[in-house]
């Protein structure tokens, strides 16, 4: 049954059973259920006094966060839980000019990929064109990384938003709150390709105005990033601290970006990861001051 | 607009007279007759203090407003959008401004742009401004312009708002307010805070009020939301929706009703769990819904004072 998300919703704190549960506590499932593990990983040290990204903190959150999601004690061997030497590697960026991937996270998962054998000539890192780009029309497996910022029509742009290069139109993806964006993951450039998402939480965007979604007053410094292998689930945790940041920042009628329902639908209807808390472990490590989740 | 176009040839032809400059009052015939914002682009002076522009001035029309925004182009083509001028400035720091000219097509489609995202204290440029760090926009004419920093928005900020100063006397007469503006009552309104749009998009990024379009508004429908307050039991929020016809008026306030008080026993009007009302009502080809209302009876009051323009 088509449930509709209304403002109610909210006010009454059920938009959970629609949001794939972003501003939902997760419930005790009486029946145990295999969780989807999601890093949250903060550093003070991730960013300078003057808000430069620090290249070497940097690595080591996602080191820390790939082992912790592995279980491993090693980062490089945990990356070699992900890739093989032979494997053909597109790593998808984001260059979007006002907040763009920063290249220090590009360059930290680029050089495990290295380490855990991956040949340099096999890894391209792009945005706008991965549908030519040699590489990625190649790519046996796809790394996932962008900022996290609201948008005016997903609410909210993530990993699953990040994949929309992959298709031929944008454009098409743009009606009704880009509700079926999940579809991207089924595309066969992309399909059982996607190895790691790390949705950039260092300087996350929460709130947008100007033509371009976007001015420096909104964008904060978290300091994090969270890591997960089932983008859904990333995205799922993302929104819930952009969320909670709206509802410090704006306050409770503004908490909700309209309207994330790409997020539960990529999971309700296109099977591409969970967006169920009780189906997400969330680990924290690291930086706890303002975590807001 | 042909009697504007007479007006100013009459205008042009006495002002030859008196040596008045003619390239002014081409881009003024151009401007107030439909001319395209290239032109007016053109009379932009290309140095701003210490400010030069940068690349090739673009625009952008209807079917090209995708590649220039991400996301964004909806909220505009909601709207009568026609064309956009875009110029980029670089600063000493190497730091960039970026003006955007929009044509809306009319006075009021500017003033609905303008009005769907405001925050900011006005800054006296245009009919109506407003300035916050990093972003100028303003609305004179049928003209809505955003100018925006994207690095420093301090050592930005006096090139930006001279631009704004340059470029808003270029823009034409001054042009009238949505006349659906009437409909609003004026005891506690806060005009700076009323926003005039068509479209679900807009209202959802101004007021969310559902993922679905349950009041199933288009292009072809007028909204105004307004934001009242005059006391702490006399403050909500009013939408007011004209339809083309009474039938769609009457299935969009069913929609909405179904919707957004499911399980009311009385139509139209339900308590939220945070003690606000919500309160619907559909007369002729108009749906008008109060939210947020401290008490029932200032959401009835809001509502039999709305100015419906029946006949």
């Amino acid at each position: 049954m088509k449930y509709t998300l209304t403002r109610r919703d909210f006010i009454r704190g059920t938009a959970g059973v629609v949001l794939g549960t972003a501003v939902g506590l997760p419930q005790e499932s009486p029946i145990p259920v295999k969780k989807t593990r999601v890093i949250l990983i903060r550093d003070k040290d991730a960013l300078d006094e003057n808000s430069q990204f620090n290249k070497k903190v940097i690595q080591q959150m996602l080191d820390e966060a790939v082992m912790k999601l592995l279980g491993q004690s090693d980062p490089v061997a945990g990356f070699r839980a992900l890739v093989k030497p032979e494997d053909i590697v597109g790593i998808k960026s984001n260059v979007w000019s006002y907040l763009p991937t920063p290249p220090e996270v590009e360059m930290a998962i680029k050089q495990r990929l290295l380490d855990a054998g991956v040949k340099e000539e096999a890894i391209a890192i792009d945005d706008h064109t991965v549908r030519t780009n040699p590489i990625f029309v190649k790519s046996t497996a796809l790394f996932n990384v962008r900022p996290m910022r609201t948008h005016y029509l997903a609410g909210m742009s993530g990993c699953i938003k990040n994949f929309i290069m992959f298709d031929v139109s944008q454009e098409a993806h743009h009606p009704d709150s880009c509700a079926d964006l999940g579809s991207l993951f089924l595309l066969p450039q992309v399909k059982g390709k996607t190895r790691l998402n790390v949705l950039c939480v260092l300087t996350p965007q929460y709130y947008g105005r100007g033509p371009h979604n976007f001015n420096r007053r909104y964008v904060w410094n978290y300091k994090g990033l969270i890591v997960g292998q089932d983008p859904i689930a990333v995205d799922t945790v993302g929104l819930r601290v952009l969320m909670a940041k709206r509802r410090k920042e704006l306050g409770p009628a503004q908490e909700i970006p309209p309207v994330p329902k790409h997020i539960q639908i990529a999971d309700t209807k296109y099977g591409i990861g969970t967006s169920d808390p009780n189906k997400i472990e969330l680990i924290k490590l690291g930086w706890t001051d303002e975590i807001l989740i | 607009m042909q009697v504007i176009r007479t007006r100013a040839q009459t205008i042009l032809k006495k002002k030859k007279r008196e040596f008045f400059p003619i390239g002014i009052i081409l881009i003024l015939i151009s401007m107030t007759a439909g001319g395209n914002v290239l032109d007016l682009g053109r009379s932009i002076p290309k140095r701003i203090l210490d400010w030069q522009a940068a690349g090739k001035d673009m625009v952008y029309n209807r079917k090209t407003l995708f590649d220039y925004m991400d996301g964004g182009a909806e909220v505009y083509l909601a709207f009568s959008f026609k064309e956009a001028f875009v110029r980029k400035y670089q600063g000493p720091n190497k730091d960039e401004i970026a003006l955007d000219i929009y044509d809306m097509g009319t006075p009021e489609e500017a003033f609905g742009i303008f009005s769907c995202d405001r925050q900011d204290p006005e800054a006296g440029i245009g009919q109506e401004s407003e300035y916050g760090p990093g972003l100028l926009r303003f609305r004179q004419g049928r003209y809505f312009v955003s100018i925006t920093a994207a690095g420093d928005e301090k050592s930005a900020e006096k090139a930006l708002l001279e631009l704004g100063r340059t470029v808003a006397p270029l823009l034409g007469p001054p042009g009238a307010l949505p006349a659906v503006l009437q409909w609003l009552p004026e005891p506690g309104l806060r005009k700076d805070r009323t926003s005039f749009f068509h479209s679900a998009i807009n209202l959802n990024n101004r007021f969310f009020v559902s993922g679905d379009n349950i009041l199933n508004l288009d292009a072809r429908t007028d909204c105004v939301f307004a934001e009242y307050e005059s006391g702490p039991a006399e403050k909500g929020n009013l939408l007011v929706v004209r339809y083309p016809d009474k039938g769609r008026a009457q299935a969009a306030y069913r929609s909405f009703c179904k919707a957004y008080f499911p399980q009311s026993g009385e139509v139209g009007t339900a308590q939220a769990e945070d003690r606000t009302w919500t309160m619907a009502r559909v007369r002729s080809n108009f749906a008008a819904v109060v939210f947020k209302s401290p008490t029932k009876e200032y959401a009835e009051r809001l509502h039999s004072a709305v100015r419906y323009p029946l006949r």
